[in-house]
C-alpha cells in the first residue's frame, strides 16, 4: 500500500502548456511553442526546459514561477525544476494557430507570415490628420505584417519600440489605427 | 544595517573577467540608458531608450547566469546574479568607461549609443563562435535580437548626419568627443589572451577593434567626418582608458554606482 502515485506525463504536458504568458494572458506559452522538453522521473521529479522568446524578457522569472505551481498540482508530482534555454533559439514559427489568432484578436500582430483577418463589413475610415510618411516603413527589415483589426496591408512601422521590448509600434493606414507587432526574435 | 554574504566563485579567472567585462559594458550603458525614461525628446524615442535600458540590464543579467552556471555556483541563482550586478565595490566593475559617462544631450547618446551596438554587435559575431555552448547560444541569441537596437541607431546617424548644418554640427561634435573614449571599449580584459587561445572569445577585444572599424569607417567617410576615424596607432583618450582593470571615474563611483546599487546595499536580502 505504499506504491507512490504515478505521474501522468500528458498531464504534466497539459500544465505546462497551459500557464498563460503573464503579459499577454489569453496567450499560453504552448501556444507560444516556449516549451522545449519535458522529463518525468520515477521518483515523481519533473524537469521542464523552456524557450524565452526574446532573452530579455521580464516574465521569465513569474512564468517560471506559473509553471512551477502549475506542475506541483498534478497527481503524484515530488519535485520541479525549470530551465531556460537558448539553444535551440525560439523563433516565430513556434506559434501555434490558435496562438497567432490570439495574439491577433488581443490587437497584437503576429509575427511570421500573414494572418487572415477579413476586413469586417461597413468599417469606414477616420479623416488622416498627418500623413504617415513612407520612408518610416523602410529600413534594413521592414518586416510588414496586415493590420489585426481590419486586415489590411496598408500599414506602416512607426517605431522600433513599443510599450514593451518583444513589441514595436505600427499603424494601419485603412483603417487608422495604430496597433502593435510581436516583433520578430 | 543587515549583509548578506552570498557565496560567489572566484572572479579573478580570465573566463570570468571577460565575462564581467561583457555584462558590466551591458549594465551600465543600460543603466544609463534609462536616464532617458520620461524625458525623451520625444515619445518614440522615450519607448527606444527605456526598451534599450531594460535589454541592456537583462544581458548583463543573463551574462551573469552564464558565469555563475560554468563556475559551479550552486547557491540561489537569483542572489549569486544581484550580488554580480549590484553588490560589488567601484574598483570590481570592468565596463569601458566611455559607459559610465553621463548621456549629456541627445547628440552625445545617440552618438556613444551608434558606437556602442556596433562594437556590440561584432563583439556577439565573435562570442558566437565560442567554444562554450552556452556562451555561443546565448550570443546567437543577443545578436539577432540586436538587428532593432542596430537599425535604430544607424537611422538616426543618418537623419542627423544628412540633416541641416546644426543637427549636423551637433552629431559630429558628439562623435569627436565619443570616439577617442570609445577605444577604451577595445582593452582587453585581465588575462584575456588566455580565453581568447581558448576559443571562449574568438577575436578578443583588441582585434575586435579593427572588425568594428571595417564597418564602421566608411560609414563616417560618408558621412564626411572621415578625420574623426580612429588611425590605428591611436590610443584610447587617457581619461577612458582603464575601465577594463577596474579604473573608474567620478561618473561611476559617485553617480551611477551609488544610484544603482543603493536599495541593494539597503537591503541586500530583498527579493523582487
Amino acid at each position: 500500500m505504499t506504491a507512490a502515485t504515478t505521474v501522468d506525463p500528458a498531464a504534466v504536458r497539459r500544465a505546462v502548456e497551459g500557464v498563460p504568458d503573464p503579459e499577454l494572458p489569453p496567450v499560453t506559452i504552448g501556444m507560444l511553442g516556449m516549451v522545449h522538453d519535458l522529463d518525468v522521473a520515477t521518483d515523481g521529479t519533473v524537469r521542464v526546459e523552456l524557450l524565452p522568446t526574446f532573452s530579455g524578457c521580464p516574465a521569465t522569472e513569474m512564468i517560471e514561477r506559473d509553471v512551477v505551481d502549475a506542475v506541483r498540482a498534478v497527481d503524484g508530482v515530488q519535485q520541479v525544476t525549470v530551465r531556460f534555454r537558448f539553444d535551440p533559439p525560439w523563433t516565430p514559427e513556434r506559434i501555434d494557430a490558435t496562438g497567432r489568432e490570439r495574439l491577433r484578436e488581443f490587437g497584437i500582430a503576429p509575427p511570421g507570415g500573414p494572418v487572415p483577418s477579413p476586413r469586417p463589413e461597413g468599417r469606414t475610415s477616420l479623416p488622416l490628420l498627418v500623413a504617415p510618411s513612407a520612408a518610416a516603413a523602410a529600413g534594413p527589415a521592414a518586416d510588414p505584417r496586415p493590420c489585426p483589426f481590419c486586415g489590411s496591408d496598408a500599414t506602416i512601422r512607426d517605431s522600433e519600440y513599443g510599450p514593451t521590448p518583444c513589441r514595436d509600434l505600427r499603424f494601419c493606414e485603412a483603417c487608422q489605427q495604430p496597433f502593435e507587432a510581436f516583433k520578430t526574435f | 544595517m543587515s549583509t548578506v554574504t552570498v557565496p560567489l566563485p572566484d572572479l579573478t579567472t580570465p573566463r570570468a573577467q571577460v565575462l564581467l567585462a561583457i555584462a558590466d559594458d551591458a549594465l551600465i550603458s543600460g543603466h544609463r540608458a534609462s536616464h532617458w525614461t520620461g524625458v525623451a525628446p520625444s515619445l518614440e524615442e522615450d519607448l527606444a531608450f527605456s526598451t534599450i535600458a531594460q535589454d541592456g540590464i537583462s544581458h548583463a543579467d543573463l551574462w551573469y547566469r552564464v558565469l555563475l552556471d560554468g563556475a559551479g555556483h550552486d547557491g540561489d541563482l537569483r542572489a549569486g546574479v544581484d550580488a554580480l550586478g549590484l553588490g560589488r565595490e567601484v574598483d570590481a566593475y570592468r565596463h569601458a568607461i566611455v559607459c559610465e559617462r553621463p548621456p549629456r544631450d541627445f547628440a552625445y547618446t545617440l552618438a556613444r549609443h551608434w558606437v556602442h551596438v556596433h562594437v556590440e554587435a561584432r563583439r556577439l559575431d565573435a562570442l558566437a563562435g565560442s567554444t562554450d555552448a552556452e556562451v555561443a547560444a546565448l550570443a546567437t541569441k543577443l545578436r539577432h535580437e540586436l538587428r532593432y537596437h542596430l537599425a535604430h541607431a544607424d537611422h538616426w546617424f543618418d537623419r542627423l548626419t544628412t540633416g541641416d548644418e546644426p543637427a549636423r554640427d551637433r552629431f559630429r561634435a558628439a562623435l569627436a568627443a565619443v570616439l577617442p573614449e570609445s577605444l577604451g571599449r577595445f582593452e582587453p580584459a585581465v588575462g584575456e589572451d588566455e580565453v581568447v587561445a581558448a576559443g571562449l572569445f574568438p577575436v578578443g577585444h583588441v582585434a575586435l577593434r579593427g572588425h568594428w572599424l571595417e564597418a564602421a569607417a566608411p560609414r563616417l567617410e560618408r558621412a564626411g567626418f572621415a578625420d574623426l576615424v580612429p588611425g590605428a596607432d591611436t590610443l584610447v583618450a587617457d581619461a577612458a582608458a582603464g575601465g577594463r582593470t577596474g579604473r573608474h571615474t567620478e561618473d561611476f563611483t559617485q553617480d551611477v554606482w551609488p544610484e544603482m546599487t543603493a536599495l541593494y546595499r539597503a537591503h541586500p536580502d530583498a527579493r523582487w
